[in-house]
Parts: C-alpha cells; sequence; structure tokens
C-alpha cells in the first residue's frame, strides 16, 4: 500500500463507505458479529462460523458478514448486528449457533425481524 | 500461555474451527443416524455436563442404540446459563437445563420412539410489542460516545474502515494547519485529565514535557490496566486501536517526540494482536515512520508487552519496566516529563486519554468542554461489573449521578436484591453507600468521598456481600501485588490483611479498628508510591461508611452478609424439608443425613459451609444462620436474635 | 545555592543535595536505616519521612531520596511525622527483633508497644547488601528477586554466583546482621536494654508521685496516649 498524502484519506472514505455502509452502495444486507474478548469469552467465534455456513448453505450473495470489537452490553454477548438496505440495523443479544441460522433465515433473508431473540432496532448516539 | 488462550489465537478464521470440529462428525455421520453434541464448556462442565454425558451413553447403549447414536462433546454455545446442554442433529433440538435422572426418559422418548421431549427444549422469551429502538433502551440511551465512537460499527482489523469513519483527518488537520503550540493550548482548553485515575490536566503534562530541556523525547501509552474488574482500555484497543494510535501521533507532535511505546499487559493477547495488526496497517499507509502525510514529521511506534505485575501500572514503575529494570516505582521529583525513559522528557498517558484526542482537535475545545462538570470535562468509560443486571462497558458524560448509572443504565441489582454499596477505583478506591448515590461522577466528588476515580472500574455489591470480606479480597491483592519496596506498603498491607482475616475469622479484638486506622494512616502518608499511598483506601472507606459491619465482627461475631464462614452455622428448615436428599448428595463432606421422605440433618461440625446444600435446595429448607450472637446481659442491647 | 525552609528556618544549601543532607548538615537528627553516606539512597524503609509542603500540598516523602528545590518548605518532627516513624520503626521491630540497630532505634524514638506478632525474619529488604554489593564493591552478585510478601535477596537464579569475591561487605553492613540483640524481654519483643533514653515510669508506676509535675506536664515521658493527634 503506497504511503498517504492528505487527499488520499477523503478517498479511501469513499470507498469503504461505498464497500461497508449498506445506503451508499453496498450488497444488500451487512450483518456485523461483535467479537471483542467477552463475545469471543461467550462463543462469538461459534456463531461466526455457523453464520458462514448457512450463507454456504443459502448459496446467498450480497451478503456483507464483517466484525467488530466489544458492543458495550457484556452480560448479553454474544451479540450481532443485522442491517439491511433501507431499514434501520437491528441488535441480536444472547445468541448461540441455532439462534443465529434462524436470524438469518428469517431476517436476512425473508427480511422479517425475529423479535425474541432481538434487543432494540436503531444505531447507538455517537457524539 | 492457557489452552483457552492458545485455541483463541490459533483460529485462523473461525471456518477453520467449525470444519476441525466437524471433522470427526463428518466422517462418523456415514453410519450415525443421530448426533448428540453435549457441550462441556467450562460453565456446563462445572453443572455437571459430564455426567449428563455418561448418562447418555449409558443409557444409549443400554437401550441398543449405540450404533445410531453418537454422543459426542462440543466447545462452549454460549449460552451458559441454560447448561448443561445438549444439540441433537439433525433435527437442530436443543434440550437445555438438563439433569441425568431426565436422561433415560428423554433417550427413550426422543431417541428410540421418536417424539422429542417438549419440557427440556429452549423456549425464547415472547414479546408481542412493536421492537423497541435503541433510543429507548435504558442501557444505550444514557451514554454519549467520544472515545467508543465506533463501537460496534467498525472491524478493527481494517484501516479502511476507522478512515471511512473520518479517522486520521483529526491527525492531517493537526498536522497542516496547527503549530505544536496550538496544539497544546487546544488540549489545555479542552480540560482533558489523564483518565488513568489521578486526573493530572493532560495539557499542561504534554506542556511540561515540551518545554523541559534536551531534543529527544518520548511519549507512552499506559495499557496495563491492573484493576479487577476494569477492561476499558482493553476494549478499545482491540475495538478501535488506530484512535489511540491517532492520539499518539497527534500527542507526539504536540511534544515534539519521534518515538513511542505503547505498554500492554500481558495479560491481554488480543489487545497485543489488534494494536500490532493496527501498527502494521498503519505503517504500510506511511501514517506511521518518516514524513507523515508529506508533513516532515516523523514517528516510530513500538510495542511492549508486561510481565504480569499490576505495579506496573505506576508510571515510574512502568518506564523501569520499559528500560528492562525491576519494576520498582522511584522517587519523584524528578517527574518523567523532566527524566523519564533513559533520562530523556516522556509524557505518559492513559489509553482512554489518547484516544480522547483525535475528536477533540477535530471538534474544538470548547464541544469538549461543554461536556461534564465544572473541573471535570468530557465523557468517562465505566466497567460496570458486580451484582447490576446489565454488565458491560459504558460511556458517560461527567457528572452523571452513580443512581442513573446504576439503576437506569445498569438496570438495578441482579435478582432485585438490594443495593449495599459500589465500589470504583479499583484496589486504589473506596466503597461508596446507598446513601450517596446520587453522588456524580467527577474527581473532586468520588476523592472527597473517600474513594476515586481511577481508571473506571465499577463493582456493584448487593446485601450479600460482606463489606470487611471486601476489604480482606483487596488487601490480599494488594499484598500479592505490592513491588516490596518499602516497608510501609509491604510490610503495612500485610499487617493489614492479618488483621482483617482475623475479624473475618471470628477472632477480631478489641482495638483491632484503632489499629487498623493507625496503620492505614502510616501506610498512606509514608508510601512512596501511589500503590501503597492509595492501599489502605479499600480499608479506610468501608470503615468510614460501613463500621458497624466491623463492630459486628469483631463484637458479636456476626457476619449479617451471612459470608464469613466460621461465622455462618446451616440449618435445616424442618417443616420445610421433604427428604428429597438432594443436599445429602450435594454436600462434599457428607455433613447431612436423614433417611428419604424425611427431614434431614446438618451436622455443623462437619459442614464446611461451601454452599452446596443451599444453592441446591428446591425447598427453601436450608437457611444460613449467622451464629447466635453474644447476648450481653446488662447496657448494650443485642442486635436482632438468631434467626433460627 | 538553594534558598528552602527547614523548621521554620531560612537555609542555603548546595543543587544537588537531599533534604536528608541537608538536615544532616543543619544538625537536625534524623533516623535512617537503611541509608548509608556513600551510597546511593534507596528508600525502603521509610524512616526518614518528613513533611514537606503547605496547607492543602503537604505530604510525607523520604527526605534520603527527595532532591531540594527552590522555596521547599520542610518540617522534620511534626506530630504527624513522628506518628509514622514509631509506627514504621514498630513494623520494622515486629519484623526483626533480633536487629540491634533496629532496637536502638525503636528505644531512641520511644516506642513502648509492638502490637503485631512477632515474625524474627532476618531480613528487612533494606537493600544495604545489594548496593554495598553493586556501587563499592563493584560485586554486582546479588539483588531482589520477586515481589510483595515473596520479595527476597538472593543471588541470580539463586545458584553460587560466580561475580560474588567473598569480600563479606554485606554481611558488614547489614544492620540485621551486624550486631545482634540478645537483650531480655522476649515477650513484648521490646527490648530497650541498651538505650534507656526514655523514662517510663508512667506505664509502671501509675500510682506513684511524680515530683516533676502533673502526668504528662514535664515532657520527659511521652507515651502514645499523651501525643496529640493532629
Amino acid at each position: 500500500m503506497p504511503k498517504l498524502k492528505v487527499e488520499d484519506l477523503a478517498k479511501i472514505k469513499e470507498k469503504t463507505r461505498k464497500m461497508t455502509v449498506l445506503r451508499e452502495g453496498a450488497g444488500k444486507a451487512k450483518v456485523t458479529v461483535h467479537m471483542g474478548t467477552c463475545g469471543i469469552a461467550s462463543g462469538a467465534r461459534e456463531i461466526m462460523s455457523a453464520l458462514l455456513d448457512e450463507m454456504k448453505k443459502k448459496d446467498s450473495k450480497d451478503v456483507i458478514v464483517t466484525t467488530s470489537g466489544c458492543a458495550g452490553l457484556c452480560s448479553q454477548e454474544p451479540m450481532a448486528t443485522v442491517e439491511l438496505k433501507g431499514a434501520a440495523p437491528v441488535k441480536y443479544v444472547e445468541l448461540t449457533p441455532e439462534k443465529i441460522r434462524e436470524v438469518f433465515n428469517k431476517h436476512v433473508l425473508g427480511g422479517e425481524v425475529v423479535k425474541a431473540y432481538a434487543l432494540a432496532v436503531g444505531s447507538e448516539r455517537m457524539y | 500461555m492457557s489452552k483457552r488462550t492458545r485455541w483463541l489465537l490459533e483460529a485462523k478464521g473461525c471456518i477453520d474451527m467449525a470444519t476441525a470440529k466437524r471433522a470427526p462428525t463428518k466422517k462418523a455421520s456415514k453410519s450415525y443416524r443421530t448426533h448428540v453434541r453435549v457441550c462441556v464448556g467450562t460453565g456446563c462442565v462445572s453443572n455437571g455436563a459430564l455426567d449428563i454425558k455418561k448418562a447418555l451413553e449409558k443409557e444409549v447403549k443400554k437401550q441398543k442404540l449405540d450404533k445410531k447414536v453418537l454422543v459426542v462433546t462440543t466447545s462452549c454455545h454460549g449460552f451458559c446459563e441454560r447448561g448443561p446442554m445438549v444439540h441433537v442433529q439433525p433435527d437442530d433440538i436443543f434440550y437445555q437445563k438438563l439433569k441425568v435422572k431426565d436422561i433415560p426418559h428423554l433417550v427413550q422418548e426422543h431417541f428410540l420412539n421418536g417424539r422429542p421431549v417438549k419440557k427440556f427444549m429452549y423456549k425464547p422469551p415472547k414479546s408481542k410489542e412493536a421492537l423497541p429502538k435503541m433510543s429507548d433502551i435504558e442501557f444505550f440511551k444514557h451514554q454519549q460516545l467520544i472515545v467508543l465512537r465506533n463501537r460496534g460499527r467498525i472491524d478493527p482489523e481494517q484501516i479502511d474502515e476507522y478512515i471511512a469513519y473520518d479517522g486520521y483527518t483529526a491527525l492531517a488537520k493537526t498536522l497542516t494547519t496547527m503549530k505544536p503550540k496550538d496544539v497544546i493550548e487546544e488540549i489545555k482548553a479542552s480540560g482533558l485529565r489523564g483518565r488513568g485515575g489521578a486526573g493530572f490536566p493532560t495539557g499542561m503534562k504534554w506542556e511540561l514535557c515540551r518545554n523541559a530541556t534536551g531534543d529527544v523525547k518520548y511519549i507512552v501509552c499506559n495499557a496495563d490496566e491492573g484493576d479487577p474488574g476494569a477492561f476499558m482500555d482493553r476494549s478499545v484497543l482491540e475495538s478501535d486501536p488506530h484512535s489511540v494510535l491517532e492520539g499518539m501521533l497527534i500527542g507526539a507532535y504536540a511534544i515534539g517526540a519521534s518515538e513511542g511505546f505503547i505498554y500492554v499487559r500481558h495479560e491481554y493477547p488480543l489487545a497485543l494482536e489488534c494494536i500490532n495488526k493496527a501498527i502494521r496497517q498503519a505503517s504500510s499507509y506511511g501514517l506511521l515512520g518518516k514524513n507523515i502525510l508529506d508533513s516532515g514529521f516523523s514517528f516510530k511506534m513500538h510495542v511492549v508487552q508486561g510481565g504480569g505485575a499490576f505495579v506496573c501500572g505506576e508510571e515510574s514503575a512502568l518506564l523501569g519496566s520499559i528500560m528492562g529494570r525491576r519494576p520498582e516505582p522511584v522517587q519523584r521529583p524528578p517527574y518523567p516529563v523532566e527524566k523519564g525513559l533513559w533520562g530523556k522528557p516522556t509524557s505518559i498517558n492513559n489509553v482512554e486519554t489518547w484516544a480522547n484526542v483525535p475528536p477533540i482537535i477535530s471538534n474544538g475545545a470548547k464541544w469538549f468542554s461543554s461536556i461534564g462538570t465544572k473541573t471535570s470535562k468530557g465523557t468517562k468509560i465505566f466497567a460496570l461489573v458486580g451484582k447490576v443486571k446489565n454488565t458491560g462497558l459504558i460511556e458517560v458524560p461527567m457528572g452523571t449521578t452513580l443512581r442513573q448509572i446504576i439503576f437506569d443504565i445498569g438496570g438495578g441489582i441482579m435478582d432485585d436484591k438490594d443495593f449495599k454499596a459500589v465500589q470504583t477505583g479499583g484496589p486504589s478506591g473506596g466503597c461508596i453507600p446507598k446513601k450517596l448515590l446520587d453522588l456524580p461522577v467527577d474527581y473532586e466528588q468520588l476523592t472527597a468521598a473517600g474513594s476515586m476515580m481511577g481508571s473506571g472500574g465499577m463493582i456493584v455489591m448487593d446485601d450479600a456481600t460482606c463489606m470487611v470480606d471486601v476489604a480482606k479480597y483487596f488487601l490480599n491483592f494488594l499484598v500479592e501485588e505490592s513491588c516490596g519496596k518499602c516497608m510501609s506498603c509491604r510490610e503495612g498491607t500485610q499487617r493489614m490483611l492479618e488483621i482483617v482475616t482475623r475479624i473475618t475469622e471470628g477472632q477480631g479484638r478489641e482495638g483491632d479498628i484503632e489499629l487498623l486506622e493507625e496503620l492505614a494512616e502510616t501506610v498512606r502518608d509514608t508510601s512512596m508510591c501511589g500503590l501503597g499511598q492509595t492501599a489502605a483506601n479499600p480499608v479506610l472507606s468501608t470503615l468510614r461508611y460501613f463500621r458497624k459491619e466491623y463492630d459486628l465482627h469483631i463484637k458479636y461475631k456476626r457476619c449479617p452478609a451471612k459470608v464469613c464462614k466460621s461465622m455462618i452455622n446451616f440449618y435445616i428448615v424442618p417443616e420445610r424439608c421433604t427428604g428429597c436428599q438432594r443436599c445429602v448428595e450435594a454436600c462434599p463432606v457428607g455433613a447431612i443425613v436423614g433417611p428419604r421422605s424425611e427431614p434431614h440433618n446438618l451436622d455443623v461440625t462437619k459442614c464446611i459451609r461451601c454452599r452446596a446444600c443451599y444453592e441446591i435446595c428446591k425447598f427453601n429448607a436450608i437457611e444460613d444462620v449467622v451464629v447466635d450472637a453474644i447476648r450481653i446481659i446488662s447496657g448494650v442491647g443485642v442486635e436482632e436474635e438468631s434467626e433460627a | 545555592m538553594i534558598q528552602m525552609k527547614l523548621n521554620g528556618l531560612d537555609v542555603q544549601v548546595e543543587e544537588g543535595w537531599t533534604v536528608l543532607e541537608t538536615c544532616r548538615f543543619y544538625g537536625i537528627e534524623i533516623p535512617t536505616l537503611c541509608y548509608k553516606e556513600h551510597l546511593s539512597p534507596y528508600g525502603a524503609c521509610r524512616l526518614c519521612t518528613v513533611e514537606i509542603g503547605e496547607g492543602d500540598s503537604t505530604k510525607l516523602v523520604s527526605s534520603c531520596t527527595y532532591p531540594v528545590s527552590d522555596g521547599l518548605v520542610v518540617r522534620t518532627h511534626t506530630n504527624r511525622v513522628q506518628r509514622a516513624r514509631k509506627m514504621l520503626i514498630e513494623l520494622h521491630v515486629a519484623l526483626c527483633p533480633t536487629s540491634k540497630v533496629i532496637q536502638d532505634l525503636a528505644s531512641r524514638m520511644g516506642v513502648t508497644q509492638v502490637r503485631f506478632e512477632p515474625k524474627y525474619e532476618d531480613c528487612v529488604l533494606c537493600g544495604l547488601c545489594v548496593r554495598m554489593c553493586k556501587e563499592q564493591m563493584d560485586g554486582k552478585a546479588i539483588g531482589f528477586v520477586d515481589r510483595g510478601r515473596n520479595r527476597r535477596i538472593t543471588s541470580p537464579f539463586d545458584i553460587k554466583s560466580e561475580e560474588c569475591r567473598l569480600c563479606g561487605g554485606c554481611i558488614w553492613i547489614c544492620p540485621a546482621c551486624q550486631t545482634r540483640c540478645h537483650g531480655p524481654n522476649p515477650e513484648s519483643v521490646l527490648c530497650n536494654a541498651c538505650l534507656m533514653t526514655e523514662t517510663t515510669c508512667l506505664d509502671v508506676y501509675d500510682d506513684m508521685q511524680c515530683w516533676m509535675g502533673g502526668k504528662g506536664e514535664c515532657g520527659m515521658c511521652v507515651r502514645e496516649d499523651t501525643v496529640v493527634k493532629e
């Protein structure tokens, strides 16, 4: 990767946002599995495996799967955030590999929020 | 390295872990119709998962199903609260909270007769209302994220995602439009104070370092985070390492430093991995190294791993550790800003402090100083843990009250018990009682209450916590972690621990509290470093607010919270005992005897007070009673008599 | 030259001096244990504690390591300092009652009780032997190992050191080895046989008449409960 100049920062920002922020162009759905140490300790890696496996089974395209660090509510880990294009993101808590499969099929593919496992809809207030 | 750590680190990607675990099943799947996967994570094993597995294998064999049904073990599913649990494939049925006695029925019904047993299955809680919004959730709505601004929305291992959310624009602004003096003025005006605990004004520290004599200067990031229960710095390093790098770059430019060190404690392998990766990515973009962003400013970053000592969180010990010496605090003055690493001016700041810098530069000092109280500006991250419903990491504006944090954000006390105290500031801090719940979180106010802000650990305690036991816990921690140089700290904490231990064992004597207070005063006054100077805080703050509890322990040999083992006895209430024998089985020393269907008896001389029987009894037939209060005939009245 | 205040007096000292050196120069007696002239100061025993600063910024520091600076205000014998020193020497005596040096320090300070179980260790971890070996004898054969409760002095990896030239400097300088206290009175742990500088009449002869005035008035006898707490 080449050494950056100040102008490059804005270019990278635009390019990356197109790839990762749904409303700016990327895919049709995005699932973020939260993998801080708290998440990993409560089984986030299994969640991720299950999710990727389910995606492979259903041969789904246009779904972005990514990770992030701790989401804050450590007592209800493992957590994942599902965002469909045009809709607000939904946070799921206390997941298991079985639940994430259900969430993937019902919410990501089917468009229906799985209320039983969800905590809330929307994003946190960043400054 | 522990097995668990190795497992965490070796994961080349989650798919590998999944296929690695699948391998045996794939081979076996050709011949087995059903796989019964028993979770043997730590939580489930301690709940009896291995017995469940044995029972399953036994019953399967008994029913002659051992060629059709394969019983395997798996690692933790994560839903530890529901263990022991079993996952049946390919039916995809999840059984939870299993008991050994349930297994024969389960095997017969599900595997033999093909009827899955509904009553053992997991049922998710149903909710009929519309899904609440994040802005409605108490846990999230009171928070204001500055340091944790990228929480949950970026992949920490992708520098591009950090840049996508305006990452490194503060650095660009600094290098292109600001002079070092301007940066220092901005940080001074913002009122940012050290987030490591002591709260020294950051701008002033940078100015002193800049003005110190010498051309070679260093900056250090203190990621040692030794406080038990604190994990703010770890989370920042794992979730958003670039925010720390950017902050350090801006600080180095302001101070005139050309090299920086991030000191991460040994016990944070994931944080080390994340920060190292972040540095590599930043370097490849030219954001670290020579001539950053074509500005002429060059900076080199190193990561140093700690060796596992709490005392290395102390700045002079930390510097000693980086230089390869024994990590012992040394006398200051001269302070590190004058003579730090290798005798050169060094500015040491906490992870959270560094991470606050980019937003301040981007949005201005005025914005930052508009948040918080008069003397404590900005936000603070707290690790809300203990007996509270919503444990986790929260970032709130300074000035938020403890009540709001514990009851609104935290959701109140677990199991709806009563709040007793909240411990802030780790082993250097103190316990704050119920009557001070409306105290706003602020450096000066917390110190005046006998505690301190510390790094942000907040341990919530309910009425089943013995405050003398809490003091003992923290003293024990300090005895282990003291570097041992100063007689006052080393011997003082050991002697304080001796006295408090005697009190918890029912051997408290008249004069113990006075001696504790005198000892505490000396330890506080004469120790060289912060560890020793604040070592007496756990004892002093619990004495200040919970003196009665100490007196009960000493004078009446009574532990009202029913924690101190030598002062409690267990008693089986005959009217409630059904003779189910559960406690007889659970008792590791055979202290309970009694035939089936008749009230049992507990022999207190054999009892080791492990609470196994108390936990397992379904009929509330076992009570932990406080040992008989010593009755005083005349004069002083006695507290309530022992419940029996 | 640096101007500072020492017990209310304005004094002038050279730059680079420590507060302890200044006090000794001006004839003020400060108890020390782990300090030895010509070895670097360490600050382990904390007995040389003095009070510095004024008002809210008052604090106690070890004078052997604290450098002098312009405008520094030092007070060496306030009640707070004396209480601290007494408690510290109590801790020392409880750790190693067989050291004559420590017993003499206790007598000098008028300590009349040791409220801790004596441990009868042979080492108070003052570090004099380490510094003697490293700085004076250039042997560097011994050092501190481990921390907290397990801190001890030994050669690297507890193996007999090849650097050690058997000079005996460590034994010579050790306050626990120097002279053993052979005094009587093992029950109270305190000795007081050599340096009976304080009359203990108030402790022993409670109902006898003292001809020097009312109890505690003359200032000769110093008892714990007559010390005014600030």
